[in-house]
C-alpha cells in the first residue's frame, strides 16, 4: 500500500444555503492519477483549492501527508502541491520577469533549470521570443502552457490540474496530457473536460452530489 | 525687521476680495455661492478655534498637555485616513495609529533634539507646528498608500494566491504589490522636491519670511522640515502596510474579505 498523500474527509461545500457537494471522501496516493468529472458547479474546483487554503470545507477536513490541514500546516503543503488552474490571466510584466520573480522566493531560489526551460518550451510549441513578451498579451492558451511549464520547473509532489487544457488545440492537449501521463510516478489530480485525459491507468471519480 | 499685523478691519477688507467669485458664481453657477459662503464660513470658524487653543497651549506649554495634543492629532489623522479609504475602521485603527506615532515622532524629536538643537523638546511653539507638517503630509500619503495598497491586493488577488501556490512565503507573495503601492505614494513627495522653490515658494518660507526671518534662515528651515517631511512620509507608509498586513490577512495568508467596506 502506498503511503497517502492527500485526503478529503466528509468533505461537504455549500455556496450560501445551496449545499453542492456532501459528504465528498478521496484518498490520493503516491502514484495515482484521477480525473474528477461531474456537472460545472459541482464544487471540483472548490476541492482543488482546499489543500492550498483557498477555499475551505463547509464541513469536513482535510489531510495533507497524514497531517490535518490547517493554517499551520498549509504553508508546507503548498510548498509540496503544483496546483495549476485554468484562471491564469495574472501578470502584466514579461514571461521572463514573471519566472525571475518566482525563482527569487526562498524557497525556490537556484531551483531554476534554464536547460530544462528551454526544452518544454520547444516541447509546448513556443518560440524563445516568448520570454520577452508582455504576460497580458499571450493568448489564453499560451498562458495556460506558461502556467503548466512553472509547475513542472518547481517540481512538486502532487499535481492538481484545473482545466489546465481548456484553451489548447487538439495537438498541444495531447501533449500536455501525454507529459503528465507517462510520467509513471506523479501523482495527479485532473479535473478536464477533454476525452485525452481518460487512459486506462487514469482513475475517472465522478462528483456529484 | 518689522512684522506687519493684520488688524480686523484690514482681514474683514479682504473678505471683500470674496465677492469677485462669488460675482462669477453668480453669473455662472449659482450653487457655487451657497457652496462658497459654507466653505469659508468653516474655515474661519475652524481656524478661529486653531488660534485660541494654540494661544492657551502655547501660554501653558505644559509638556504632558502638549503631547497629549500631538497624540489628539494622531487619532484625528487615523480616522481621516481609514474613512477616506473604503476599509474597515475597527480592524484597521490600531496598526494605523502605531504608524503615524512611530513614524512622525521619531523623526520629531531627532528634528528637534540635532537640527533646531532645542533646549526643551517638548516646546509647543515648535513642537505642534513641526508635528503638524510632518502629520499633514504623511496623512495625505498614508491614504494614498493604504488605499492603493488594498485595491491592489483586491484585484491582484489571483496572482497573489498563484505566488502562495508556487511556493511563495507570505511576504514574498505581498511584496510586489507593496512595492507598487509605495512607488504609487511616494513618487509625489519625490516629484514636490525636486520643483520646490521654482514653481512656488513653500509655506513654511512663506510665512517666516513675512514674519521678519532672513531668505537664508527660511531656507535652512524648509530644507530641513522638506527632509523631515520626506522621512517621516516614508517611515508612516513602510509602517503603514506592514501594521495593517497583520490584521487585514487571515492565518492561511488569504486577504480578509470583511475588511473591505
Amino acid at each position: 500500500m502506498n503511503s497517502e498523500l492527500l485526503k478529503y474527509n466528509d468533505v461537504s461545500i455549500s455556496y450560501g444555503e445551496k449545499e453542492v457537494l456532501s459528504n465528498f471522501n478521496l484518498e490520493i496516493h503516491k502514484g495515482d492519477r484521477i480525473l474528477l468529472k461531474g456537472r460545472s458547479g459541482a464544487g471540483k474546483s472548490t476541492l482543488l483549492k482546499m489543500p492550498m487554503g483557498f477555499a475551505h470545507p463547509t464541513s469536513g477536513i482535510l489531510y495533507f501527508n497524514g497531517e490535518l490541514l490547517d493554517s499551520n500546516t498549509v504553508w508546507d503543503a503548498r510548498k509540496r502541491i503544483a496546483y495549476v488552474s485554468q484562471d491564469l490571466d495574472i501578470y502584466e510584466d514579461s514571461v521572463n520577469e514573471f519566472i525571475e520573480e518566482v525563482f527569487s522566493y526562498s524557497f525556490n531560489e537556484g531551483k531554476l533549470d534554464r536547460n530544462k526551460l528551454r526544452r518544454l518550451l520547444v516541447y509546448l510549441g513556443f518560440k524563445k521570443d516568448i520570454l520577452n513578451m508582455k504576460f497580458a498579451d499571450l493568448s489564453g492558451g499560451e498562458k495556460q502552457r506558461i502556467g503548466i511549464i512553472m509547475s513542472v520547473l518547481i517540481g512538486k509532489d502532487i499535481y492538481l490540474l484545473d482545466e489546465i487544457t481548456s484553451s489548447l488545440d487538439s495537438a498541444l492537449k495531447e501533449k500536455v496530457a501525454n507529459y503528465f501521463l507517462e510520467r509513471k510516478d506523479w501523482t495527479l489530480v485532473i479535473i478536464s473536460h477533454d476525452d485525452i485525459w481518460e487512459k486506462e491507468d487514469v482513475k475517472v471519480l465522478q462528483v456529484d452530489v | 525687521m518689522e512684522v506687519y499685523d493684520i488688524s480686523y478691519l484690514s482681514l474683514l477688507a479682504c473678505f471683500l476680495l470674496l465677492l469677485i467669485p462669488l460675482a462669477i458664481s453668480y453669473y455662472f453657477k449659482p450653487e457655487f455661492i451657497r457652496e462658497t459662503i459654507i466653505s469659508v464660513s468653516r474655515m474661519v470658524v475652524q481656524l478661529a478655534f486653531v488660534g485660541v487653543f494654540l494661544t492657551l497651549l502655547f501660554e501653558l506649554n505644559n509638556s504632558f498637555v502638549n503631547l497629549l495634543w500631538l497624540l489628539v492629532m494622531v487619532l484625528m489623522a487615523s480616522h481621516s485616513t481609514i474613512s477616506d479609504v473604503k476599509l474597515n475602521l475597527k480592524k484597521l485603527m490600531l496598526p494605523t495609529v502605531i504608524s503615524f506615532l512611530v513614524g512622525n515622532f521619531l523623526v520629531l524629536f531627532y528634528f528637534n533634539m540635532f537640527v533646531i538643537n532645542l533646549e526643551n523638546l517638548f516646546d509647543a511653539r515648535f513642537l505642534i507646528p513641526i508635528f503638524g507638517m510632518f502629520l499633514g503630509n504623511s496623512l495625505r500619503s498614508n491614504i494614498v498608500s493604504i488605499d492603493s495598497f488594498y485595491e491592489i491586493m483586491k484585484r491582484n488577488e489571483n496572482r497573489y494566491h498563484y505566488s502562495l501556490s508556487l511556493g511563495a512565503k507570505k511576504h514574498e507573495a505581498i511584496l510586489p504589490y507593496a512595492k507598487k503601492s509605495f512607488e504609487i505614494t511616494l513618487k509625489p513627495s519625490i516629484a514636490s522636491m525636486s520643483t520646490i522653490g521654482i514653481v512656488a515658494l513653500p509655506g513654511m518660507m512663506t510665512g517666516q519670511i513675512i514674519a521678519g526671518s532672513s531668505p537664508i534662515l527660511a531656507v535652512k528651515y524648509q530644507i530641513a522640515i522638506m527632509i523631515g517631511i520626506y522621512v517621516s512620509t516614508m517611515m508612516t507608509v513602510v509602517i503603514g502596510i506592514f501594521m495593517t498586513i497583520h490584521s487585514s490577512f487571515d492565518n492561511y495568508g488569504i486577504l480578509k474579505k470583511d475588511i473591505f467596506r
